[in-house]
Formats: C-alpha cells, sequence, structure tokens
C-alpha cells in the first residue's frame, strides 16, 4: 500500500494540532476521516453541476444525476454484485435494517424467529426488536465465547425451521472478530430457508467483500466508516429478493403511477428511496469508493492485519489492561479496552490531552458490556492513515494517564 | 460564600492550570478529597441522567440551606459535581433557583464542559435547578 505518511497527507484533518500535539486519531470505528478528494467532489458538485437528480430536462440535473448514477455502477463493482440495480442507497447501516426489519417482516407469521448475535451492534437489534412488537416475532442470540468469537455450535442449534432471517455482524466494532460467513451461509442454507444478512459497517472499510462468494442475501453499509461523507450509506440485496419486496418509505421518486386512491412502484433500486436522495453525499461516497480502489482492498486488508498484529503486541505489555480482542488468527484493527480501578470516560479525557482520539462508553453494544459486567470500556480501531508510531503513541499516553488515575 | 464568589473563586484556580491535563489533575485531586458519600446512596433516584460515567447527586435541606452530596464511578466526572455540588451547597432553595450564572461559560474545561445540550454537566446542573425550584414552588 501507498506510504501512511503519504496517505496522512491526502486528509487535511492531520494537519491540526490537538491540544498542542499532533492528531492521533483512532476513532474510524465510530467515523473516519475523509480525503481531499472526497471533500472536493462534493463541493465540485455544488460549484459545477447541483440540481435534483431524474427530474431535469437541463444540462446540470442530468451531469448531477449521471455522477450519481454512477456511484452505483462503481459500488457494483466494489463488492461484486450482479447488478447496480442491486445498490439501494439509504443514509447508512442503521437505516439500512430499519428498512430491511421494516420492509421483510412484515412477511413473516407470528412466532417466526430471527438469529442474531449477543455482540450485534444496537442497529442490528432494534429495528428487529421494533418488528418483533409488531409482528410477535422472536429473536435469538447466537452465543459469544470467553474468546470473543461466535459460539459456531451455538449458532446451528439455534437454526431451525422457525429461522426466518440470520442477520450478523461481519467484522465486530468491539473485539475484532471476523465470523466465518461462508460457513455460516452453508449451515442456514443447509438447515433452513431463512434470509442471511450481513452487517458490513466495520467490514467493508477494512475489508475485499464478494457479495456473491460470502453466500450471503443482503449486506448493510455505512459510508462514513469508508472515507465517505455521513449520510449515506448502501443496502445491498440480491436482485430477485428486492423485487419482491415492498418500499419502506413512500414519496416522490419511487413510484411509476400514482392515483387518488393508489399507486405503482418504480423498479429496482428506486422504489426503495423515496424523495430527493443525498446525491451530493452518493457523489462523495463514490469518491471514497475510488480512493480505496486505487489503494486496492487487498493491501487495505493487508496493512489492516499487520498493524492488529503490531497494536496487540504493544497494548498487551502494559499491564492491568484487559482487552477485549478475538484470538483468532484473522481479526480487525478493534481493541475495545479497560483498567481495573480507573474509569474509561477517564482514560479517553486524559488520552486526549496527549492528542489521542479513542472512544469510551459501550459504542452501541450496550448488552454485551453488560454480559461482561463491565459499564464501559474505550475503544481504539486502526485505518488506513495510522501506523505503529500511533499504537505507540496510544501506548504511551495510556500507561501516562494510568500514573495519574491510578 | 455566595453562589457567585465561589464560581469566581474556582474560575481563578482553573485559570492557575494552563493546559487541560493540569486542570484534569486538578478535578481529579478534588474527586480525591470527595470520600463522604455513602455507598447505599447510589441507587438509581439519586442517579444523574446523560452522563457518560454513573453520576449521583443527592439534595438536603438543612436549616433553610440546601446541601448536595455528591459522587461518580470516574475521577474527572466526580470531580466535577463535586466542584458544582460545592457550588450550591450551603445556598437557600431560592437563591439556587434564581441564580443565572452559566457554568460552562465561566469554566474553561474543554470537552468536558462544551456547551452541548447532551452534555452530562448540563444534566447535573439541571438536577440541582430542578430540585430547588420545586421547593421555592
Amino acid at each position: 500500500m501507498k506510504q501512511v505518511s503519504k496517505i496522512k497527507k491526502d486528509f487535511p484533518i492531520f494537519q491540526r494540532l490537538i491540544n498542542g500535539k499532533e492528531l492521533t486519531y483512532l476513532d474510524s470505528g465510530a467515523t473516519s476521516q475523509k480525503p481531499n478528494i472526497v471533500i472536493d467532489s462534493m463541493s465540485e458538485v455544488y460549484k459545477q453541476n447541483n440540481a435534483n437528480v431524474h427530474r431535469g430536462t437541463y444540462v446540470l440535473s442530468s451531469e448531477t444525476t449521471t455522477k450519481y448514477e454512477d456511484v452505483r455502477n462503481k459500488f457494483k463493482k466494489f463488492i461484486n454484485a450482479n447488478s447496480p440495480d442491486e445498490i439501494v442507497f439509504t443514509k447508512g447501516c442503521t437505516e439500512g435494517f430499519n428498512l430491511l426489519a421494516n420492509s421483510l417482516c412484515k412477511n413473516l407469521s407470528e412466532g417466526d424467529e430471527i438469529l442474531l448475535s449477543e455482540i450485534e451492534h444496537h442497529a442490528n437489534i432494534i429495528p428487529w426488536q421494533m418488528a418483533s412488537d409488531r409482528y410477535g416475532l422472536i429473536i435469538k442470540y447466537v452465543n459469544v465465547d470467553d474468546n470473543f468469537n461466535l459460539d459456531m455450535n451455538h449458532l446451528e442449534s439455534q437454526l431451525t425451521e422457525k429461522t426466518k432471517i440470520v442477520s450478523l455482524v461481519g467484522e465486530s466494532n468491539i473485539s475484532g472478530m471476523l465470523p466465518d460467513i461462508k460457513t455460516i451461509s452453508n449451515l442456514i442454507k443447509n438447515k433452513t430457508e431463512a434470509l442471511f444478512i450481513l452487517d458490513g459497517a466495520q467490514l467493508v472499510p477494512h475489508r475485499e467483500v464478494d457479495v456473491q462468494e460470502l453466500g450471503i442475501d443482503f449486506l448493510c453499509v455505512s459510508g462514513h466508516k469508508m472515507l465517505g461523507p455521513t449520510g449515506i450509506g448502501v443496502v445491498w440485496g440480491k436482485k430477485e429478493l428486492l423485487e419482491n419486496m415492498d418500499p419502506v418509505y413512500g414519496g416522490g421518486d419511487m413510484i411509476e403511477e400514482v392515483y387518488y386512491d393508489k399507486a405503482t412502484w418504480a423498479p429496482i433500486p428506486h422504489k426503495f428511496e423515496a424523495g430527493t436522495p443525498p446525491y451530493v453525499e452518493a457523489i462523495g461516497l463514490g469518491a471514497a469508493v475510488d480512493y480505496l480502489s486505487d489503494l486496492t482492498m487487498a493491501e487495505v486488508q493487508k496493512h489492516s492485519d499487520h498493524l492488529r498484529l503490531y497494536a496487540k503486541n504493544s497494548l498487551e505489555k502494559i499491564n492491568g489492561l484487559n482487552i477485549i480482542h478475538t484470538d483468532s488468527e484473522n481479526a480487525g484493527c478493534t481493541f475495545a479496552m479497560s483498567v481495573d480501578g480507573a474509569h474509561a470516560t477517564d482514560i479517553s479525557l486524559m488520552l486526549d490531552t496527549y492528542g489521542v482520539a479513542v472512544r469510551a462508553g459501550h459504542h452501541c453494544v450496550q448488552p454485551f458490556h453488560r454480559k461482561l459486567k463491565i459499564d464501559a470500556t474505550f475503544r481504539a480501531t486502526g485505518y488506513i492513515y495510522n501506523d505503529e508510531k500511533d499504537f505507540d503513541t496510544l501506548a504511551n499516553a495510556i500507561e501516562e494517564s494510568l500514573k495519574i488515575l491510578r | 460564600m455566595s453562589i457567585e464568589a465561589k464560581v469566581e473563586k474556582y474560575k481563578k484556580t482553573l485559570s492557575l492550570f494552563p493546559n487541560p491535563q493540569e486542570k484534569y489533575q486538578y478535578l481529579i485531586e478534588q474527586a480525591k478529597l470527595n470520600e463522604d458519600f455513602p455507598p447505599e446512596l447510589r441507587i438509581d433516584e439519586f442517579k444523574v441522567n446523560g452522563c457518560q460515567s454513573q453520576v449521583w447527586l443527592v439534595p438536603e435541606e438543612k436549616e433553610e440551606k440546601l446541601h448536595f452530596k455528591s459522587d461518580s464511578d470516574a475521577l474527572i466526572a466526580k470531580g466535577l459535581v463535586t466542584l458544582i455540588a460545592t457550588i450550591y451547597s450551603d445556598e437557600s432553595a431560592q437563591d439556587i433557583a434564581d441564580s443565572e450564572i452559566d457554568l460552562m461559560e465561566e469554566f474553561e474545561l474543554g470537552v468536558i464542559l462544551s456547551p452541548a445540550r447532551r452534555n452530562g454537566a448540563f444534566s447535573m446542573l439541571r438536577m440541582i435547578k430542578e430540585f430547588s425550584k420545586k421547593l421555592t414552588n
């Protein structure tokens, strides 16, 4: 991959000093920083092309529409989808799950089961809870073992003919765990007719994803975690599945014919995208896909794996630091941590004074923190603009902070 | 000492520490001095919502003056709630309810006192004010 020092130059935020120190940004699990190419692509639309998409009969609208629709092609290629029509734009993963839960669950029967895991993000829990309340569905959770991996035997035992949806995290935002998606997909297909949804929020920014090879039915993605702007994401779904689903939002642009008493829907993906879409954000996401594709996702993944091993090694040397991280050979560069006798919030406030940005709290995975009997952890995640030095700075800052806090 | 005078005193003290790390260290020292919170009062009834860590504030009325006991499981938050509890303790409910001083503006405490609505310090202050207003009505 291009040298990290050169990559950093593409991200204007790294010119900032925080508390007089260089910025050590280790909170990409929450949101990534943005390269110039993304920022410029968006400002160019506003300066050069801006007009609403799909409706106009003039140059500006046609240019904006072309740019916007072209992002579907880029994303199709990025995740190896079959068709750009399988790329539905959303606000992000959260909206993606809400769309899927609302559209899919109304076709289920009372007592049907949805299988999640104990380590899911709230975005992959709450929409299913809300739909379950409405349709009388049952949610089950796959156990996570002491090494922070999915218990595959438990997963298999939870799959029954009543299981209609399985929705799992692709890369954990707590432990970095990477479930074996292909194996899980085979298990599901052998035992059930359930649809398999993958939470790609952390997976897609960091690793090569081929939706056809993984054997999944749907994938949710957040643009802002993969160098893109906020307010844009993607739901990928198999064409035949999307075509048979009802839209969730009604309004302009998602229709074919409208009468006073009824309406018919536009073809996919447009039937899921009511109203003026965030086309500028989508174009920004397209630039992010270009940036990552230039680096190649194979290299991004290699960098993540290298950085994870380095980080793991240096964090493990810190006395008294509990690290919630999978023991698997492959994992994401994400470390949730706690220290006995020091609060995660205190540690992260102290780290901030060293210019180190990490997150403290439950990282939207409250039930799993409750299971571990920990109120809060602080979490560091590495990305393409982080190198060994960033994790050295983190390790030193943790040790210095603990001298004051303990 | 009036609420305003106490705020002024702390403002002066905090200004002696130019960088955020020293300010946090000062708050941590204040937290460590505040040791008289009965553990049995660490209950939901006294919990301040909206803080990243757990914070408890217990109001008491003694001889027409209000007193606040405070605690937190995090040190910096505890230092902050200790300061706030001291500022509003030994004052009448009326004085507290009438006080319009904006701690967020007065104390330069960086990220922990950013003027966000979901800020923990804002919730601490609101709890003190609401309790005082209830008594004055």
